[in-house]
């Protein structure tokens, strides 16, 4: 490029932009304000870049290390590339560690195929701060003025440098002074906490200590009351055994004034002469061996007592744990009134298990049976004989009711029976029944059953005592068989002695008839027939009819005059004896027998057996008439009273099959029976007895089932 | 045989009648000559045993209770004497048991009254045969 000559107006015009660009250059602010120093250099580069229109200009700063290089560049913006500062810096290398006191220099072929000046500017006497380079391609680089300004600006940067060095210097001294018044700060502040700390920590132990102090006195206070107020006796006695503490109740206990044993030993006071010498060496070995049979134990021994008495106790010593010698802690009770009660109750419960054993052994060995069941009549024990007597044992026993061990006829009164026991209308009962054994066979027995309490308003159950009486049974039954068939062979032969003694007397003039009229045929029979013969048979035939007659009219005759042995008696007895003679016949008919006799009954005048043998035909009567009633009671009333004729009467009511209005009129005739197996004899006999007693003996239906039969005869008084 | 047109000739057999019964010792002797029977009546054992009639009894019609001597008690009595009279035994009760025996203790029959002509006619008939 040609340099053409400057004309006087366009130096003036440069040497102003040169002023200018000097003070713009001074005027930087960063140079002024010491700031970083790549802040310095970097506003310095920017400023030249713009004020010289450079191509670029690039950086190098020394750390303050001195080893470190920090690169900075501007390029100018018609560059199309923007080179990085280390680029720069790598192709200005060479260039600058080779002489760079000669410039400037115009380098080609930096950046493309460029000619560019290079003007370095050393910051600080020998670069020793860094170095700054500016390029241009213009050809008048530099000029004069542009030389200045760079330098200038070089000078400015360094002194910027400087000035930051300077500053960040002290700033550093000023930050390290600043942490080392903050350290010691903390240091200081540390120091106080621990201080204040440790102060809090001995204000709250003494705090402690104040607390456990009071504590320590309301307990020793605590103790205190303890001591005085406890039921039980408290003594202490130090480790040689003598007595160091004994309350108020040890003083009424045992009788000992507080200050007349604590001081003396243990074994002088209160532990008897027999025992004192087991005592020291107890406590000797304890204290030798450490080991003990009493201590932590409540133990039961004597206790001497001020007066002299030796009470048992129960004590239970403890040793006090504490540092220097043991001590020691009795709790002593007075267990007299214990020991009382034990023994009371050791011999209520040794008189429980004799009365036990006594009614085990006599429950075991009764020669009787003995059955215990709940309310429910459910099995809870039963005796070896009550076992024998059923067959079963107890065990099985208990898996049944009486009730189902009970013969079915007998079941029900049984139950109503014990209906009567539980509902308090009986104390006890007798009953006759019949059980079922294991083995299907029946046992009668004669059972008494009473309700037995337990043991205070504990459960009450039954219990029967049950007597075999099966052998007695058959031999009643047997008797009674014997009596029924004595008294029928005896009905028979009355009766067929009366039917022979009729027949023979009847049969005599019956023959004669027979007889005669049998020749009186054969004599008309005869040729020629015997006329007068037959005329005179058949005379005797009519005699032989009226003498029959005759006797008929005499049997009835002698029948009724056979001599009576009258007497005066008492009807209620004489049918209470009939009644006992008749209540085992009437059971085994399943009869019910209820008498109603009137008291002060008139005596009558009579034949006493032929009555009776009225009552007891009424009753058979009666009896026979319910033999086939089964759907209702059989039911038989045997009653006494006055009639309203003077007379005394005697009704027996039954609730049997009553009298059929077609039979009634001929009830009392002889012969007349409704009975399959009877003679018809006994209501035509009684009706003839009553009559010879000027009585009457009539019969009337009830109003309810059966039929009544009543019979009166004048008092004694009256006849 | 019939009738009593000869009724007193000796070779009529001699029944005899003991009873203490008046009306049998009246009818039966004449039935017994109905049937052809030569007959004589006693009122007791001691009567008969005292006639002259105990040799010639071919047949004995002869009641058990009567006063005194009975019926049975002079059955034994005559054979305790030898003879072997043919008795038919005549009651007025009934017992068969007696029936049994009388007739072990060698009697013919025995007859319950009131007996029936025919019944009577039977047991003579057994008695004659057997004598």
């Amino acid at each position: 490029m040609a340099v053409r000559p400057e004309t006087p107006a366009e130096e003036i015009r440069r040497l102003r932009r040169c002023i200018n660009d000097l003070v713009s250059v001074l005027a930087l602010p960063a140079t002024r304000t010491g700031g970083l120093p790549s802040q310095i250099v970097g506003n310095s580069l920017d400023a030249l870049l713009s004020m010289l229109n450079l191509d670029f200009i690039y950086a190098r700063l020394r750390e303050s290390t001195g080893a470190v290089f920090t690169e900075m560049v501007r390029v100018s913006s018609s560059w199309e590339s923007k080179p990085r500062a280390e680029e720069i810096g790598e192709k200005l290398r060479p260039w600058l560690e080779n002489g760079s006191e000669k410039l400037p220099v115009v380098v080609r072929n930096l950046f493309g195929n460029r000619a560019i000046t290079l003007v370095p500017l050393h910051l600080g006497l020998h670069a020793d701060i860094g170095v700054i380079v500016a390029g241009s391609e213009r050809a008048d680089f530099p000029q004069q003025t542009e030389g200045l300004v760079l330098n200038i600006a070089a000078n400015q940067a360094a002194i910027g440098l400087q000035e930051s060095g300077l500053l960040s210097t002290q700033r550093r001294v000023a930050s390290e002074l600043d942490q080392r018044v903050a350290q010691r700060t903390a240091e200081l502040a540390a120091t106080n906490e621990v201080l204040r700390k440790e102060i809090a920590e001995r204000e709250s132990v003494e705090e402690r200590l104040r607390q456990e102090e009071t504590e320590l006195k309301r307990s020793e206070a605590h103790k205190a009351a303890i001591l005085d107020s406890s039921l039980d006796c408290i003594v202490a006695m130090d480790h040689e055994g003598c007595i160091t503490e004994f309350n108020p109740a040890a003083e009424r206990t045992l009788g000992y004034e507080r200050e007349d044993v604590v001081g003396k030993h243990l074994a002088d006071v209160i532990v008897p002469a027999s025992l004192r010498e087991k005592h020291r060496v107890g406590f000797a070995r304890h204290l030798a061996t450490g080991e003990s049979r009493v201590l932590g134990r409540r133990i039961e021994m004597t206790a001497l007592c001020a007066d002299g008495r030796e009470i048992p106790v129960e004590i239970a010593i403890t040793r006090i744990r504490q540092d220097g010698p043991p001590s020691f802690t009795g709790y002593l009770r007075d267990i007299t009134e214990r020991k009382r009660n034990e023994e009371a109750l050791l011999e209520t419960h040794a008189e429980l298990a004799r009365s036990e054993e006594r009614w085990r052994s006599m429950f075991e060995n009764s020669a009787i049976g003995v059955a215990l069941t709940d309310l429910n009549g459910h099995f809870i024990a039963a005796n070896p004989v009550f076992q024998k007597m059923v067959g079963y044992t107890e065990e099985e026993l208990k898996q049944f009711s009486f009730i189902d061990i009970t013969v079915e006829e007998d079941r029900n009164l049984n139950w109503a029976l014990i209906q009567e026991l539980l509902e308090g209308k009986r104390r006890q009962f007798q009953i006759e029944k019949q059980y079922r054994r294991k083995n299907g066979s029946a046992v009668w027995v004669r059972n008494s059953v009473s309700v037995v309490s337990g043991m205070e308003r504990g459960p009450r159950f039954l219990m029967a005592l049950s007597e075999d009486v099966t052998e007695r049974r058959l031999a009643e039954e047997a008797l009674n068989e014997t009596r029924s068939e004595l008294a029928y062979m005896a009905r028979v032969t009355t009766l067929s002695t009366l039917t022979a003694s009729i027949a023979h007397e009847v049969n005599q003039p019956l023959s004669g008839i027979v007889t005669n009229a049998s020749t009186c045929l054969r004599m008309l029979d005869a040729s020629p027939p015997n006329v007068e013969g037959a005329r005179e048979t058949a005379r005797r035939t009519i005699r032989d009819g009226n003498r029959a007659s005759e006797v008929v009219a005499r049997l009835r005759a002698l029948f009724s005059k056979k001599n009576a042995a009258f007497e005066v008696f008492d009807l209620n007895e004489a049918a209470k004896e009939v009644v006992a003679l008749s209540v085992s016949d009437l059971q085994r008919n399943r009869v019910v027998l209820q008498s109603d006799l009137a008291v002060d009954l008139p005596s009558v005048l009579g034949d006493r057996i032929q009555i009776q043998q009225v009552i007891l035909n009424l009753l058979r009567n009666g009896s026979d008439a319910m033999s086939i009633v089964d759907d209702r009671p059989r039911e038989l009333l045997i009653k006494t009273d006055c009639d309203d004729g003077g007379g005394v009467r005697l009704s027996v009511k039954d609730s049997g099959v009553g009298i059929d209005s077609e039979i009634e009129g001929k009830l009392f005739e002889a012969f007349y029976t409704t009975k399959g197996d009877g003679m018809g004899i006994g209501l035509s006999v009684s009706r003839s007895i009553v009559e010879r007693h000027q009585g009457r003996l009539w019969a009337t239906r009830n109003e309810g089932p059966g039929a009544t039969f009543l019979f009166s005869i004048p008092c004694s008084t009256n006849t | 045989m019939k009738g009593g047109q000869d009724r007193k000739t000796i070779r009529h057999p001699l029944v005899v009648v003991v009873d203490d019964d008046e009306s049998v010792r009246e009818s039966l002797p004449d039935l017994l000559k109905e049937f052809g029977f030569a007959v004589v009546a006693f009122s007791s054992a001691d009567e008969f045993l005292a006639s002259d009639s105990v040799d010639r009894t071919m047949c004995l019609v002869l009641d058990i209770a009567m006063p005194g001597m009975g019926g049975l008690d002079l059955q034994k009595m005559l054979k305790s004497r030898g003879y072997k009279i043919p008795i038919i035994f005549i009651t007025g009760q009934k017992d068969e048991s007696l029936r049994m025996r009388v007739l072990e203790q060698g009697a013919v029959d025995i007859l319950f009254k009131p007996f029936s002509d025919i019944a009577l006619q039977d047991a003579l008939s057994k008695a004659m045969a057997g004598s």
